[in-house]
Formats: structure tokens, C-alpha cells, sequence
């Protein structure tokens, strides 16, 4: 086999290996670890519901696939199943209690599920939108 | 005045008796699965919010696209910004009735077949949907259950040709919710 040919067959092959490795990891890519994204916006809780309620397609815009971080006196802290929510309630409607609703990251269900309702709390999650009765924060962590 | 009282006192009970019969979660669980020889896709989303009135069949459940977990990364990147485009359609709302609700005994605990009915809107496409489920009653508590079958093109949900021949067409969706009285 001539030379050229065995480096042209070499390079083929190391391309198509390194083309499948690429692939491999882009397949199996681990979730974003949120705990540790850095919260595109800072407010408190009132105020985003505030915004989700008067305008929500805007809000949504605002907000929606983005980490968020909220102030505020957490209300309650659900506890179901494998879900641990920590809670701020503004008004009632039709589910009952309306507002922001933070779903903890595992690491962080322990330590939310002896938090008191009247505490101060920083919260900061990702903000998977607002479905006509409470803004969702999806895999939250404690702040402060 | 008399009147007035009697007014008041009317419109409270009609109100209670309303809400009395009222059930809702905010924690229903979703599972949608796809199979194909080279894909197997399974999401799930546990903050389904789902609201019952027991006394006419009147039934509603909500879901964020963006709330559905996935195993893959990927995966999960893909259903919101190629299928579902869950920035343009952030929503799916099922708005319907239980036809059969006077089977439902809810001072009784057992398992009631049901038959509900309504409309389900996707991908901003709306689509009537008729369906069997069951509720049981436990404890107080409405746990309802259903699986069906929907067709991605019915909700103008497209497969990109690359892997079109890798997804199935057809997503079976399993819906499991706990409904408790309003309070």
C-alpha cells in the first residue's frame, strides 16, 4: 500500500474515532449543575410574581429557562413524596395558595424541611415559568 | 336587612358547598415514553397542577414543558427547544369533564372507572381528546390515573429527518395525580 494512502486511511480513521468520542460525551452530557449558576436576576419573590401576574407572557420572556434568585418570608414548606417546595404566598385563587414555589435540589431538601415559615430566606432556582397559579423554581438551592 | 342576611347567608353556603367539593394538587406527576429500536425517551414532571369539582366533573390539569426531567441532558435541550419549543409554548392544558363523575362515590373509599373528555392543547395546537382513567378514592383523597397515546404530527410537533427514523412518532403519556379537598 502506498504511503499516502495508509496517512489518508490513518487520518480517516482518527477522525471518525474522535468524531464518535465528541458525540459520546455530547450524548451523555451531565444536567447543569445549578447550585452553581450564577442567578441572571436577584428580587424578591413578591416582585417577580408581581411581574409574572400583570404581564406573563413578558415575564416569561424575562425569565423563563433562566437561574433566579428570590427574597422574601418563606410562607410554608411542602413536603411530597420525593418534592421538598419551599413556598411564598401571595394571594388565593383557584388552586388555593398563589405565588412562587421553589423545588429543592436534593442536597438541599434536608435542610429546607427544618426551615419555620416567617423565615428570611434568599432562594435561587430555575425558573421553568409560570403556569396561571404560582412561578415554578425548579431545582433550587439555600442562598442565605 | 332581614333579606340582606338571608341573601349573604345563602351565597356563603352555596360557596362553601362549591368548594366542598373541590379537589386540587399541585404536585401530579406526568410521564411521557417514547420507544423505538434505536431511542427509548422517558420525562417526567411532578408539579402538575390538576383541579377537580367532584360535584360536576369539571377537570383541568396544567403542566411547564420546561418542568419535564429527563435522564439526558440532551435530551431534555432537544424536547424544549426543537419539539415542544418550550419558550414559544410554555404551557400544555388539558380542559375537560369527567362524563361519568355520579359513578364516583367520593364518601366511599374504591376504585371508579371514569371517562373523561376534553381538549388538550400542545404545541399550541388544540385537539379533543376522549379517554378512559380511573379515580380511587382513598382516605379522603382522589388519586386519579389514565394513560393514552397521542400522535406528535396531531400537535404539529415535528421529527427532524436526521432522526426521524430514530423516534417514535406516537408518545405514550401516563398522567397520576392525588387530588385532595380544597380547604
Amino acid at each position: 500500500m502506498k504511503n499516502w494512502l495508509k496517512i489518508a486511511l490513518a487520518l480517516l480513521a482518527l477522525g471518525f474515532i474522535t468524531g464518535a468520542v465528541v458525540a459520546y460525551f455530547l450524548y451523555n452530557k451531565p444536567h447543569p449543575d445549578y447550585e452553581k449558576i450564577d442567578a441572571a436576576y436577584t428580587l424578591a419573590a413578591a416582585d417577580l410574581y408581581k411581574e409574572f401576574t400583570a404581564d406573563k407572557n413578558k415575564a416569561g420572556t424575562k425569565y423563563n429557562g433562566k437561574v433566579v434568585a428570590v427574597t422574601g418570608k418563606l410562607s410554608k414548606v411542602e413536603v411530597k413524596d420525593s418534592l421538598t417546595t419551599c413556598v411564598f404566598v401571595f394571594e388565593q385563587g383557584m388552586f388555593g395558595d398563589q405565588g412562587v414555589r421553589c423545588t429543592m435540589l436534593p442536597a438541599f431538601r434536608e435542610k429546607a424541611g427544618k426551615l419555620q415559615p416567617g423565615a428570611d430566606l434568599k432562594l435561587k432556582g430555575y425558573c421553568t415559568g409560570f403556569n396561571d397559579t404560582d412561578i415554578i423554581l425548579d431545582k433550587s438551592s439555600i442562598v442565605k | 336587612m332581614k333579606n340582606l342576611i338571608i341573601l349573604v347567608f345563602c351565597l356563603t353556603a352555596v360557596s362553601f358547598s362549591a368548594d366542598a367539593q373541590k379537589f386540587i394538587t399541585k404536585t401530579g406527576h406526568i410521564k411521557f415514553f417514547s420507544e423505538s429500536p434505536l431511542e427509548k425517551i422517558e420525562a417526567h414532571n411532578h408539579q402538575v397542577n390538576a383541579a377537580l369539582d367532584a360535584a360536576t366533573g369539571d377537570f383541568v390539569f396544567k403542566v411547564l414543558e420546561k418542568s419535564f426531567e429527563f435522564d439526558k441532558a440532551l435530551m431534555q435541550e432537544h424536547f424544549n427547544e426543537n419539539y415542544v419549543e418550550s419558550d414559544k409554548y410554555p404551557n400544555a392544558l388539558f380542559s375537560g369533564k369527567i362524563t361519568n363523575i355520579k359513578d364516583v362515590n367520593i364518601a366511599k373509599d374504591g376504585v371508579y372507572e371514569v371517562n373523561v373528555e376534553g381538549k388538550l392543547t400542545l404545541h399550541g395546537v388544540t385537539q379533543a381528546v376522549k379517554q378512559k382513567g380511573s379515580i380511587e378514592v382513598k382516605g379522603g383523597k382522589l388519586i386519579g390515573n389514565s394513560k393514552f397515546s397521542i400522535l406528535l404530527s396531531d400537535y404539529n410537533i415535528k421529527i427532524p429527518g436526521a432522526v426521524a427514523n430514530n423516534i417514535s412518532k406516537t408518545v405514550e403519556i401516563t398522567v397520576e395525580i392525588s387530588l385532595e379537598k380544597l380547604i
